[in-house]
């Protein structure tokens, strides 16, 4: 209640509260006034009908003597009469306003004064004899020396037969009014009972102001203050950050509908700040990603260069050690002509030219690695090629001891190329799976569609159940002379060859490998077309 | 008897081609170098060109422009290191007969030679 009041300029309750208040206080104020008018207007009436009573009562007590013309009993009924309570003056008075009677008696034969209701209540000047009013006032109400309220009647008296017939013969029978009867009535006691029924009645008013003001005040504090408080408070919370909060909904009306409605705003903003978070996160997760990506990409790139001097540094040699090799094999071939078949000299020369075709060999893969090679244009068709190298090595001694699971259907993967270069890549994968396996296991072989950053490729999966490759060589897999086999049995070529033609023909090598459980290679063409 | 001239800047590649041409009947004469054999050329014809492809001053595809500009009725057959196949089989189109690769054979060169003269 005292927030409520503390700043009314910022209490919707308090504004209410002086609003309702105001039009209680003009209200009360017209009802408080209604009830004392017409109050007043009833008892004048009431007051009027007894002095218009009283005065009928005096005519008849006078009536005889006056027929009589007892004027002595006449005064003194008046005299009598005017004993009672609240009568304070009775007079009677000719047309003329002279006065016959009085219970004054020192004012007997003057005359009344001409503004005097018994003069104006009919004439409208004084002393125009025949000038009267449409309507005739018979009473009027004026404060006495006290100060209180009293009541002037005024009766005319006819003239009537009795009047005019009367032995006296005071009056003619021209004359139609013979004289008024005036009475002068006290309404103190009227004044006194009006006052105090107009104090209780103010008092009634008040009591029932400041109770409609206090009960008005507990309801807008209960269904209007306190919900706005509570409201606010939540509205504080929420700036504050707080976005759990929930604001009670104690009612279903406006107050209860705008809570709610707050209520679920708070949820909204709730939830939007949630799903802002949540994309924030993604979108870290995806710049952490990216950026790991862009390291690969960058160690890839790294790798390639390194690989492509390599390539140019090889190819040097291998020309250049070309045209020595020409003379070796020409001079040792001629000598071969020159001594006897079966000499050891024979032999010898054997060995030196079967060296130098060896030579020559490792010079034909270097300069493949080094994309020096011709190669045919042509088709690869993949699942073709790799049957075909699959039943060739079948029946190589090397291979007996190995299954080979093929998942090749008749799809035809068709990808540009020198399909004997792809061959070349097929039978070294096929010979480095059988090295790692010591001549014993399995060799998985399937071909699979996929794409990547929106190009297709032809996938050829070689899987074996070998030795694995140890982490810290798998960087230096693709590297030419790098080789875990035996010194006599490896020229640590053919890797580097395969990924030379593959990286030419714009596809990749793509390894995993598991110590001990073996390895996968997976080489990717780009796919022309596929038939079916 | 037939004549054959070798141009090549290696030394050893020259004198193996002497070493298997000669004891098979042919005249065998030398250049180490492109302008050298066009000087040749000039003093008078020969059956054959054996051509490298690789030479520091002129390179095999210049001289052999050249060869087929003055004289187009020589026959030349390159001889190239691996790397330059792709070239070598360009200079078929520009008018070689043949090319060989090295290192060759005694028995390679021969065929290739003797396959030049039957047609």
């Amino acid at each position: 209640m005292k927030n409520i009041f503390r700043d009314p300029r910022k209490s919707l309750a308090a504004k209410l509260i002086i609003a309702i208040g105001l039009l209680m206080v003009v209200g009360s104020f017209i009802f408080w006034f209604s009830i004392l008018h017409k109050q007043e207007k009833d008892i004048m009436s009431i007051a009027v009908n007894y002095g218009g009573s009283f005065i009928d009562y005096v005519k008849r007590r006078t009536s005889f003597s006056m027929l009589t013309d007892h004027r002595a009993v006449i005064q003194q009924t008046l005299e009598d009469i005017s004993m009672a309570e609240g009568v304070e003056r009775v007079r009677i008075f000719d047309h003329d306003g002279n006065i016959s009677y009085s219970t004054d008696r020192p004012s007997v034969g003057s005359s009344v004064d001409r503004d005097t209701l018994a003069c104006r209540g009919c004439h409208v000047e004084a002393k125009s004899d025949f000038q009267l009013l449409s309507e005739r006032k018979t009473w009027s109400v004026y404060k006495d020396s006290l100060g209180f309220t009293a009541l002037k009647l005024v009766e005319p008296i006819r003239n009537e037969i009795t009047c005019y017939t009367s032995d006296c013969h005071v009056h003619p029978q021209e004359q139609k009014i013979l004289g008024f009867i005036e009475a002068d009535m006290s309404l103190a006691l009227l004044d006194k009972a009006k006052f105090k029924q107009g104090l209780a009645l103010t008092a009634y008013v008040l009591v029932f102001f400041l109770a409609i003001s206090v009960a008005l005040g507990i309801i807008l504090w209960k269904i209007v203050s306190k919900p706005v408080t509570e409201l606010t408070l939540g509205m504080g919370k929420v700036a504050e950050g707080d976005f759990n909060y929930s604001v009670p909904i104690k009612s279903m009306d406006e107050i209860g509908v705008l809570t709610s409605t707050f209520n679920s705003m708070i949820k909204d903003i709730k939830a939007a700040r949630d799903q802002r978070e949540l994309w924030t996160q993604t979108l870290e997760a995806e710049i952490a990603k990216q950026t790991e990506e862009i390291q690969k990409t960058h160690a890839s790139l790294l790798q390639t260069e390194k690989l492509a001097s390599l390539g140019r540094m090889a190819a040097g040699v291998a020309h250049e050690i070309n045209n020595p090799l020409t003379g070796v094999v020409t001079f040792s071939h001629l000598m071969l002509q020159r001594v006897p078949p079966d000499s050891l000299d024979a032999e010898d020369l054997k060995v030196i030219i079967e060296q130098a075709d060896r030579c020559s060999k490792i010079i034909r893969n270097l300069l493949t690695f080094s994309r020096a090679t011709p190669s045919e244009k042509g088709e690869i068709n993949v699942n073709n090629v790799l049957s075909r190298t699959i039943y060739m090595v079948k029946n190589q001694e090397k291979f007996h001891n190995i299954k080979f699971n093929t998942s090749i259907d008749d799809t035809q993967f068709i990808s540009d190329g020198d399909p004997s270069q792809f061959q070349q890549i097929c039978l070294n994968m096929f010979l480095n799976a059988a090295d790692a396996m010591n001549g014993r296991g399995e060799i998985t072989v399937a071909t699979r569609k996929i794409t990547e950053n929106g190009k297709n490729y032809v996938e050829t999966e070689f899987t074996d159940t070998g030795s694995g490759i140890k982490q810290e060589d798998m960087e230096k897999l693709f590297e030419p002379f790098f080789t875990t086999k035996p010194v006599d049995k490896g020229t640590g070529l053919g890797l580097s060859v395969s990924h030379g033609i593959v990286k030419h023909l714009g596809g990749e090598i793509k390894v995993s490998s598991t110590v001990g459980k073996g390895t996968s290679f997976f080489v990717r063409l780009p796919l022309k077309e596929q038939r079916t | 008897m037939k004549k054959i001239l070798v141009i090549d800047d290696e030394h050893i590649v020259r004198v193996s081609c002497q070493r298997t041409l000669t004891p098979e009947g042919f005249e065998v004469i030398i250049a180490s170098s492109g302008s050298e054999g066009l000087e040749l050329l000039e003093k008078g014809p020969v059956d054959l060109v054996l051509l490298d492809l690789k030479m520091p001053d002129m390179d095999g595809v210049e001289v052999l422009n050249e060869i087929k500009a003055k004289w187009p009725d020589t026959n030349v057959m390159m001889v190239t290191g691996y790397s330059s196949v792709e070239t070598a089989v360009k200079t078929l189109k520009l008018g070689a007969l043949n090319y060989i690769e090295k290192p060759f054979t005694p028995e390679t060169l021969l065929t290739a030679v003797n396959e030049v003269f039957k047609s």
